[in-house]
């Protein structure tokens, strides 16, 4: 019969620091479906995805050491995850012209695997407005339309106040929106001429 | 409250977007939106898309990442007391572990395993034909294939940290910490890997692999001035826990120009602020 664990991420990350690494499986139980989507919204693409949110993990057990009393565990957690993805990031630019990687996003006309599943083509144009956006821009949705995370803890997680972070927020939604209705409308365009 | 310019109302606009708009606020907003015909435009339109975003089909993980999770979990339980079947059964491991992926080393060592042999052949067939001189004579030659073996194992490391891929580098350093004594060139290779490598899992194996040689001062300084270098605050940490860990006197100077750096993370200038106090003891 299994127990359902009530200590909350803090606690049970407090005690991983101090040295009972048991409770890492209990926090991956909770975390990795999230910590993989934030990868995922980010990238666009399954195995790169998998291979951040383990190496999140990993990261927390090797450094469980810097966890301290005062922490908040989400705040934690996405630092290490943002730290993850700017190392990815950077590598990924070395070993691909930026250019290229972003018409691959934009103009093909191919839908990804993962857009492929989506029965609305307005979902999938949608996705693809998304992943249209910069970084930095489509970080900031991902975070609080799809983590759950408030303006405010957004704000201490990327280094500004909170009503700076509404204010890209906007801006990246507006730009989004932008690129998706350009998106749709060069699409019932391309439908009517076929 | 009072809406004072377009901007001020695009705050309340994402704000509302998230629920996150209390009474006063709401009203604020409404009361500019009906006076205001773009913002009032922007809202609908981007409310519309905000929450078009939440019918988004959340993508699930496979079930490959939870394998390789739970092995990691695995690998870090500790040992239970060994059987003699788990005895045996751990050589078989760590034999397969040692074993390279990589053809040409196979082959290699498989070579090197027929000269010892034919060497050790030759040494009992010298042993009875000719007595306890040639016996010597063997002795050497045994010691020196011996010789050769520890050097393939070193080409192998080294050169396994050499790859482009960061899992095989990763193999590499892995590879180097199972050999008996360190050789100055694989040490070298190490330090120049916590230095340079671009990947910060590599680095911080190596960090681990140099704790077998933390009494060599040449090494400790070479520490030193990688931490100076370094970017991420991962490595930065990991590298004050090798300096406190060897009780290097000489490292506080390195470690104190981080306290003092605003662009350090503030979780690792806490720790160097601490790993000065624990060294200064």
């Amino acid at each position: 019969m299994s127990t359902v664990n009530q200590n909350t991420d803090h606690e049970l990350m407090v005690a991983v620091a101090r040295g009972n690494l048991a409770g890492m499986s209990e926090i991956y139980d909770r975390r990795h479906k999230a910590l993989f989507r934030f990868f995922f919204r980010l990238i666009g693409r399954q195995a790169p995805a998998e291979d951040l949110t383990h190496e999140v993990f990993l990261r927390m057990i090797r450094y469980r050491h810097t966890y301290q009393a005062g922490d908040m565990f989400e705040s934690w957690m996405y630092r290490i995850a943002r730290n993850v993805f700017a190392d990815h990031t950077k590598k990924h630019r070395l070993e691909t012209p930026a250019a290229e990687g972003q018409m691959e996003l934009v103009e093909s006309g191919r839908p990804s695997p993962f857009e492929s599943t989506m029965k609305q083509q307005d979902l999938a144009l949608l996705h693809r407005a998304l992943r249209a956006l910069p970084d930095e821009k489509r970080e900031l949705i991902v975070l609080s339309r799809f983590q759950g995370l408030t303006y405010e803890q957004i704000g201490r997680l990327v280094g500004c106040e909170s009503g700076t972070v509404k204010v890209r927020v906007f801006r990246a939604m507006k730009e989004m929106g932008q690129t998706f209705h350009e998106l749709r409308s060069a699409n019932s365009t391309g439908e009517k001429a076929s | 409250m009072t809406i004072h310019s377009c901007e001020q109302a695009k705050e309340l606009m994402a704000s509302q977007w998230m629920g996150e708009l209390d009474g006063q606020s709401a009203a604020a907003l409404h009361l500019h939106l009906e006076s205001c015909a773009e913002c009032a435009a922007e809202m609908e339109s981007l409310g519309a898309i905000w929450e078009k975003l939440g019918d988004l089909p959340a993508p699930e993980p496979s079930l490959a990442l939870r394998a390789r999770w739970e092995q990691t979990m695995q690998s870090l339980a500790p040992a239970p007391a060994p059987s003699s079947w788990a005895r045996s059964w751990r050589a078989t491991s760590w034999w397969q572990s040692f074993w390279p992926s990589n053809p040409a080393w196979q082959m290699a060592i498989a070579g090197l395993c027929l000269v010892v042999g034919l060497g050790g052949g030759l040494g009992a067939g010298s042993w009875l034909q000719r007595g306890a001189m040639e016996q010597n004579l063997q002795r050497d030659e045994v010691a020196k294939l011996r010789e050769e073996v520890t050097s393939t194992k070193e080409l192998v490391a080294l050169s396994l940290m050499q790859q482009q891929s960061a899992a095989e580098r990763l193999r590499g350093v892995d590879y180097s910490t199972r050999m008996p004594s360190m050789e100055p060139q694989i040490v070298a290779e190490l330090i120049h890997t916590v230095k340079a490598d671009p990947n910060v899992n590599v680095r911080l194996a190596a960090i681990d692999a140099l704790t077998k040689v933390a009494g060599s001062a040449q090494v400790r300084e070479s520490m030193q001035t990688a931490l100076t270098q370094q970017d991420s605050p991962m490595v930065q940490a990991a590298l004050i826990d090798y300096l406190v860990d060897a009780r290097d006197r000489n490292a506080v100077g390195s470690i104190r120009s981080l306290v003092s750096r605003t662009d350090v993370n503030p979780a690792v200038r806490a720790h160097a602020t601490d790993a000065v106090n624990q060294l200064s003891q």
